[in-house]
């Protein structure tokens, strides 16, 4: 079969979508036909690895990545003119005057790298230099299935360039090779890491809840899913959720007419496997959730390979 | 006689869906029932859930505008100057043709207007977002949005807290206190806001997965050396919670309260009526509203505590 990259998104955080993947990544492990390997881009809050723990400590693949840029600033050629200041070279306010020694002081946090300094000084007293973001992290998990997975370095400011990373670090490997299924767990939100992991994918999967932030959330995500023209589906966590929002949300989802990939129901066994760290279907495989999880499991091969 | 600057809560969480956006809003509530000026700023720009929550409606919507290179064809000598110092790339220049900028890309440096030596490059602006202000049952809520499809969300953070700064610098004695709500994990968007704290409330589950983000937060906190308090939601989630709470003990992290599963929360929820505003009615013996009230007793003896040293 031909390979296909999917990704799980959601807007809002905390809805499922680890929980899913693990259990996603469980279910293809036993299929036959399928070859998994799964890829954790919340590089911010990176989860999958406790569901997924490496079969082997002492084979867990570790990298350095190198991907943001910072200035850094060279007394030595400085002549005090203040003309980075006066001028404005940074327009992220990462350049102050440190009045007392007459020099700019560099705020890494706020430092985006950009190079405007480096190239305004008429002195050349600024350089740019690759500093460590992250790391990039890949194994063999316990069930079987090849993990891989980037954490940034605190303070490092670029997600979205690690979320990258680490893609094109998956997409490299010979189990990426061997594979034909790349499950991608996505970050929350819909800003510069979701768009880095979204684009290029095949198949979006979304899922939300029916409480009032799960559906402006998704809404959101899903505006953002459009822009790119990437296929998705639907996929509704704790469906029949006792509220007053639950009328509104499924008319909504009802009158959009999105493809529904299925509904998951409220079912303590999630949160149970949870605190165990496992995915659902492996701890409880005939719970209510489990076999909402499968249903969806052969629904989205349908719609991946038809 | 006031003149002080506001206390400024933050609340966080690294994990999504740990309960971030219940906690500050019924903390900005309860700040709002002892008769507090209090400020409510939604700074997750990339789903702002607030006003959801305290069932009210945007308004006062403000464009937030980022730049864009503007070139002026006629004074462009096709050099490629702009294209080879644009750092991420964001100008493509193919020889003896014009630049063509691809705005999803580029990072606002305004390093291309600033070097060109025809002046052919102009700072032109698009939207990236919007900030709103709004009242809601006396309570002040700042929210910004960023534009779906759009990604430099920082920038939307940076007009709120901009907007923010006018605010107090015009007029110091408006609010006594502003809660922050950030975004999930532990990127620019939260540092920005998480700098702009005297307290910062990480909101935290007794899961693995609870634990391994709250410590990623608690590492960024330390880096900006802020005092912080830890608030346990789900508290009753039993299946790793005794280790948890053994963990944060043994790393010294100190607990502002913890709040159990509860369906008056789940309730107040959908329905857009935050737990703790008296008008909603709430059963005040309830697990969620006795789990609120210790919360902002302890809450309150920092602030006390806080006042007394600023003063």
């Amino acid at each position: 079969m031909e390979r296909k990259v999917i990704g799980v998104i959601s807007g809002k955080g905390g809805v499922g979508k680890t929980s899913l993947t693990a259990s996603l990544a469980n279910i293809a492990k036993n299929d036959a036909e399928i070859k998994v390997l799964v890829l954790d881009c919340d590089v911010d809050a990176p989860n999958l690895a406790i569901i997924l723990p490496a079969e082997d400590k002492s084979k867990i693949d570790s990298k350095d990545v190198y991907a943001t840029l910072k200035a850094s600033f060279l007394p030595d050629k400085c002549v005090n003119c203040k003309q980075c200041i006066e001028d404005h070279f940074c327009e992220f306010n990462a350049l102050q005057w440190d009045e007392q020694n007459s020099v700019p002081i560099i705020n890494y946090l706020a430092c985006e790298g950009c190079g405007a300094c480096k190239v305004l000084c008429p002195e050349h007293a600024f350089e740019i230099n690759p500093v460590k973001s992250g790391e990039i992290i890949s194994f063999q998990s316990e069930i079987g299935v090849p993990l891989v997975y980037g954490k940034t370095r605190l303070g490092s400011t670029t997600s979205g360039k690690l979320v990258s990373d680490s893609k094109e670090h998956a997409k490299k490997l010979k189990e990426f090779e061997e594979s034909n299924l790349l499950i991608i767990d996505g970050p929350p939100g819909i800003g510069c890491p979701v768009i880095a992991t979204i684009s290029g994918l095949d198949y979006i999967i979304t899922i939300t809840e029916p409480t009032p932030s799960g559906l402006h959330d998704v809404i959101r995500a899903i505006e953002v899913v459009n822009q790119f023209n990437i296929p998705f589906g639907i996929i509704i966590n704790k469906h029949d959720l006792e509220s007053p929002f639950k009328e509104e949300f499924h008319d909504y989802i009802a009158k959009t007419g999105y493809n529904v990939l299925g509904r998951i129901p409220f079912d303590l066994s999630i949160p149970e496997a949870m605190s165990f760290a496992k995915a659902v279907i492996e701890y409880k495989p005939d719970s209510e959730a489990s076999l909402a999880i499968l249903e969806i499991y052969d629904n989205l091969k349908k719609v991946l390979w038809n | 006689m006031k003149n002080k600057k506001p206390i400024t809560i933050c609340v966080t969480g690294g994990k999504g869906g740990t309960g971030k956006t219940l906690c500050a809003v019924n903390i900005a509530v309860m700040l709002k029932n002892e008769g507090n000026n209090v400020l409510l700023i939604d700074g997750d720009v990339e789903n702002p859930n607030t006003y959801l929550l305290l069932g009210g409606k945007l308004e006062n919507k403000t464009e937030v505008p980022f730049f864009k290179p503007k070139f002026i064809e006629e004074k462009c000598t096709k050099c490629g100057l702009c294209a080879q110092n644009c750092a991420p790339h964001a100008i493509l220049h193919i020889k003896n043709s014009y630049p063509i900028p691809m705005l999803n890309l580029c990072s606002g440096c305004q390093l291309c207007y600033k070097i060109c030596p025809e002046d052919a490059i102009l700072p032109d602006t698009k939207t990236i977002g919007w900030t709103y202000s709004t009242e809601i049952n006396g309570l002040s809520l700042f929210l910004g949005e960023l534009k779906p499809s759009e990604a430099r969300s920082a920038a939307v953070v940076e007009a709120l807290l901009s907007e923010l700064d006018n605010i107090i610098e015009n007029n110091p004695n408006k609010y006594d206190i502003i809660v922050l709500d950030t975004a999930p994990g532990a990127h620019c968007d939260v540092e920005l806001l998480l700098d702009k704290a005297d307290l910062i409330i990480p909101v935290t589950e007794p899961t693995r997965f609870g634990k391994l983000d709250l410590i990623r937060i608690i590492e960024l906190i330390q880096l900006l050396e802020k005092d912080y308090k830890v608030i346990v939601n789900r508290s009753s989630l039993l299946g790793y919670r005794d280790q948890f709470l053994k963990e944060l003990k043994e790393s010294n992290i100190r607990i502002l309260g913890d709040i159990p599963l509860d369906n008056d929360i789940v309730n107040s929820y959908c329905q857009g009526k935050p737990l703790m505003d008296m008008n909603n009615n709430f059963n005040k013996d309830g697990g969620g509203f006795v789990a609120f009230t210790k919360i902002y007793m302890n809450l309150k003896k920092w602030i006390d505590m806080k006042e007394i040293i600023q003063r």
